[in-house]
């Protein structure tokens, strides 16, 4: 017997494995992103201080660096192997695959952080400890390698998407992966949303800022820094849009919700607005606001632009040969990787898997519904909630149908075929496809998604989904 | 479990070096992680025994040992970073199904350690001078260690867990019904746990040490500098050394009187027994020291033995993986598929043994030196061009990233 290296499912009923990566993978975002702009802002800031002899500057750098120790150091640097920690056990094959593709560029990454976390405590601590010249070189040092880490996880994220050239699909190699079209797009947009998020998170702390002429001096710095970025990151934005492969551009036009392109341009808006009211009148900055516009960028900006790019990528989770349901999709020949569709479809899933109970292997009248609940719980559950909240939940995608046969045929029709966009190719035999659509109805006689029956209108060669999108 | 069936489990990219590389790696980091770990558990609990002392010495302990706290964190975290990856390079099969079989503690061990570490902060920011005032919110320092030692519990049922495959359908299937909740910590050695756990009073002994040694090297006149302190903190540092290492020991001996069988070979091992000689060597070398602890750079020596001691204990722990995988279950870690790939493996030697080092070299000396220092410090030529250096190397890797990019970009 062969075996796919599918390993045990975690499924979390309540929000979904999926959303409590995408919460902690958001938060990092703005921790990581504030973290790298201020880095590459107090390099500026100290240069500044020097140059004109500003030490009040210097003592900004300090209060905002004691700021950051919190705000980036600490909540930063645990959501960062946090998200390691939660794609582990929400999809550890796709995590698996982009630490076995890039073990060495995070361990290089690793040292830029390192130099990054000392050289944070020695940029606030050391000054006036230690002369000027070597505190400013303490400060490019500390902007180089925050920028850095930043280089170094664009490229594995672009690999997420899909690897930067498809000769890496043939040849192999880190190279073919890593470096693309993407990469650069991704990494110019994410280097002016980092000054944005730097801007607005730097206005808690300038906000507090008692001396009204250094107040309204740095409020105005922040200001321009905020307004150009997110003037310059909206412009990148299409450039990185123009970088994505072909099925990203039609799940974009069919499958984002209608608010997400709103929620971006009112969030860029509102922030441009901000920083230009602030920027007029630097007295309007203060820690609450600045904390509330924080908050504003978290909430419109990031979240949809992450759950953007978990969806854009669909029906894969990395590199466009892992589902999302963990099963290797395509052959890759540069690096010997062999597609499962082929094992699965000779031997099934329940037979294939290591983590399923003996009783679950062959499916019978009695346990069919139980053995639904397993595939359900390794082919669906990844991106489909099995409860009534969460994500997309499975329930509201079969309009409340409770006719076993006519979900058979629809889990026959449009994933046995892996003709459906969007959706992975999941080779169902007869038995397992009726064991899950055993599950299907019995899930739906319980949702109180749909409290009235009713039936979908289900084809045959149904290659499309059906009608009752959640989305 | 088969072997078939954890093979099965491997990633079929395979691995970028040979195996052998990323199981050094592993040890090494490990050993520097659980070090800053220690120091940061013993850090803390002297903290919190100073807080409730009146005695300035005491006092002024507290106030360094709770930066001292602060920054451990920090470090263990980014230390850890290492370890981390590389276990999930060579026995991802073992560490992600232990992951999953407990996912909600791993998405708690998130939460938990941010909790810890906030609540140290929050501590430090109520008694921002211990020195100079009594201790407000104790709790929160009382807090952060409980936290602290609630992730730790986390990591060990992880690492536990993964030794033992024989058991994890029962987990994730009791009675053949599976249980996808992930909610359960399922098995758990706590002598092994109190070993590790205790041993930060012997490191942290020997951590005293060096930061005694470290005062003793200020220039004269240094605001700081205050004879009976230093004397104070002697018998302090060689007590808590030996008492953390007895008491190690003490756990370690229960440990490895209640392996179970598949891994009882390891009591008695040579694995063991270096481990064991080093630690004594370790906690028995300051006392053999006397009078020169005080003179040269001999009062750091024993903390650079400590950290011998501890990639000697790490080298073990690792051996008890290997060797238990290997000979239970037919699991060769060193047997992974080998997609060779030079110049990412050339890349980060490169940037950890150059970059790394200079830039390091160049930060930690500055640091070291500038602490020691009455006034404004100033570097010498010679460091300063070791600074210049570091900027150029950061530089030049920057533009490397981009040339190779575009390169293989426009190809």
């Amino acid at each position: 017997m062969d075996y796919v290296g599918l390993y045990p499912v975690w499924y979390e009923p309540g929000i979904g494995s999926g959303w409590i990566v995408g919460l902690i993978a958001t938060v990092h975002v703005l921790f990581s992103h504030t973290a790298v702009g201020a880095a590459l802002f107090f390099a500026y800031l100290a240069h500044t201080a020097y140059r004109r002899d500003q030490p009040e500057l210097l003592d900004f750098i300090k209060r905002y660096g004691l700021f950051l120790l919190v705000f980036s150091y600490v909540l930063g640097s645990i959501t960062g192997p946090g998200i390691w920690y939660s794609t582990t056990v929400a999809s550890p094959r796709g995590i698996s695959a982009l630490i076995h593709s890039f073990v060495w560029k995070w361990a290089t990454e690793w040292v830029f952080f390192v130099i990054e976390v000392v050289g944070v405590y020695m940029i606030i601590y050391l000054v006036g400890k230690v002369d000027r010249a070597t505190h400013l070189r303490i400060s490019v040092i500390f902007g180089l390698a925050s920028y850095g880490t930043m280089l170094i996880i664009i490229g594995i994220l672009s690999f997420m998407m899909w690897p930067g050239k498809p000769e890496w699909f043939t040849e192999g190699g880190y190279l073919n992966g890593f470096y693309g079209a993407n990469t650069f797009a991704q990494l110019a947009l994410r280097t002016a949303f980092m000054f944005t998020m730097t801007a607005v998170v730097g206005g808690i702390v300038a906000g507090a800022i008692k001396d009204t002429a250094f107040k309204r001096e740095i409020t105005r710095k922040l200001a321009l820094l905020g307004m150009a970025s997110a003037v310059i990151g909206g412009l990148l934005f299409q450039w990185y849009m123009a970088t994505l492969p072909e099925t990203a551009e039609v799940i974009a036009q069919n499958r984002l919700p209608e608010w997400f392109s709103l929620s971006l341009v009112v969030a860029l808006s509102v922030i441009f607005a901000w920083f230009a009211a602030t920027w007029l009148r630097p007295g309007l900055l203060t820690p609450a606001l600045a904390s509330a516009m924080t908050l504003v960028v978290l909430v419109f900006g990031l979240w949809p632009e992450e759950t953007a790019r978990e969806s854009l990528r669909k029906p894969y989770v990395a590199g466009q040969y892992v589902y999302s349901n963990q099963v290797i999709a395509r052959d890759v020949p540069g690096l010997g990787i062999r597609s499962e569709i082929p094992l699965l479809e000779r031997q099934g899933f329940q037979h294939s898997q290591v983590f399923v109970p003996q009783r679950l292997k062959t499916v019978t009248a009695e346990n069919a519904a139980e053995v639904g609940h397993s595939l359900a719980l390794t082919t669906c559950s990844n991106c489909h909630s099995l409860s009534d909240t969460g994500m997309r939940p499975l329930a509201g995608y079969f309009g409340g149908n409770r006719d076993v046969a006519e979900i058979q045929v629809y889990l026959q029709g449009a994933l046995v075929t892996g003709n459906t966009l969007y959706m992975p190719h999941i080779p169902l035999n007869d038995a397992e496809a009726f064991a899950l659509a055993s599950f299907i109805a019995g899930m739906n006689r319980t949702s109180p998604l749909h409290p009235e029956p009713r039936r979908v209108a289900v084809n045959a060669t149904a290659a499309t989904p059906v009608t009752q999108s959640q989305e | 479990m088969e072997a078939a069936m954890l093979q099965a489990l491997r990633d079929p990219a395979g691995v970028p070096s040979h195996p052998v590389i990323f199981l050094v790696l592993g040890v090494l980091t490990w050993a520097l992680h659980i070090a800053a770990v220690q120091v940061m558990l013993g850090a803390s609990a002297l903290t919190l025994f100073g807080a409730f002392k009146q005695d300035a010495h005491w006092r002024r302990l507290a106030a360094a040992m709770l930066n001292t706290a602060k920054v451990a964190v920090s470090v263990a975290i980014v230390l850890g970073v290492a370890p981390l990856l590389f276990v999930q390079v060579i026995y991802d099969p073992f560490w992600y199904t232990s992951n999953v079989l407990s996912a909600r503690w791993v998405i708690a061990f998130i939460v938990l350690l941010i909790g810890g570490y906030l609540a140290l902060y929050a501590f430090y920011y109520r008694n921002p001078d211990m020195r100079a005032a009594s201790t407000r919110g104790a709790w929160h320092l009382v807090l952060s260690i409980v936290l602290m030692l609630v992730v730790g519990w986390i990591m060990h049922v992880l690492s536990v867990q993964m030794l033992l495959p024989e058991q994890w359908m029962q987990w994730y299937a009791p009675a053949g019904h599976i249980d996808p909740s992930g909610q359960q910590l399922h098995a758990y050695h706590p002598a092994r746990f109190a070993f590790f756990i205790l041993l930060s009073g012997a490191v942290t002994g020997l951590w005293l040490l060096g930061y005694r040694r470290y005062l003793m090297g200020r220039e004269d006149g240094h605001p700081a500098e205050d004879p009976t302190y230093i004397a104070w903190l002697k018998p302090l540092a060689l007590n808590l050394a030996l008492a953390g290492g007895v008491l190690a020991l003490a756990a370690g001996a229960v440990w490895m009187l209640s392996l179970p069988e598949k891994m009882a070979w390891f009591a008695t091992s040579a694995w063991m027994g270096a481990a064991l000689v080093a630690l004594l060597a370790a906690v028995s070398f300051p006392r053999l020291l006397g009078a020169r602890l005080d003179t040269g750079l001999w009062g750091y020596a024993p903390f650079a033995l400590g950290a011998v001691a501890l990639i000697v204990v790490a080298a073990a722990r690792e051996a008890l993986r290997f060797i238990t995988l290997l000979a239970a279950h037919g699991y060769d870690a060193l047997d992974y598929k080998l997609n060779l790939d030079w110049y990412s493996t050339v890349l980060f030697f490169v940037t950890f043994a150059v970059l790394g080092g200079v830039v390091l070299g160049y930060l930690l000396t500055v640091a070291w030196k500038a602490g020691q220092t009455k006034g404004v410090y100033v570097p010498s030529p010679g460091l300063t061009r070791l600074g210049q250096v570091g900027v150029l190397l950061l530089v030049v890797w920057i533009v490397q990233y981009f040339a190779v990019g575009f390169y293989v970009w426009a190809r």
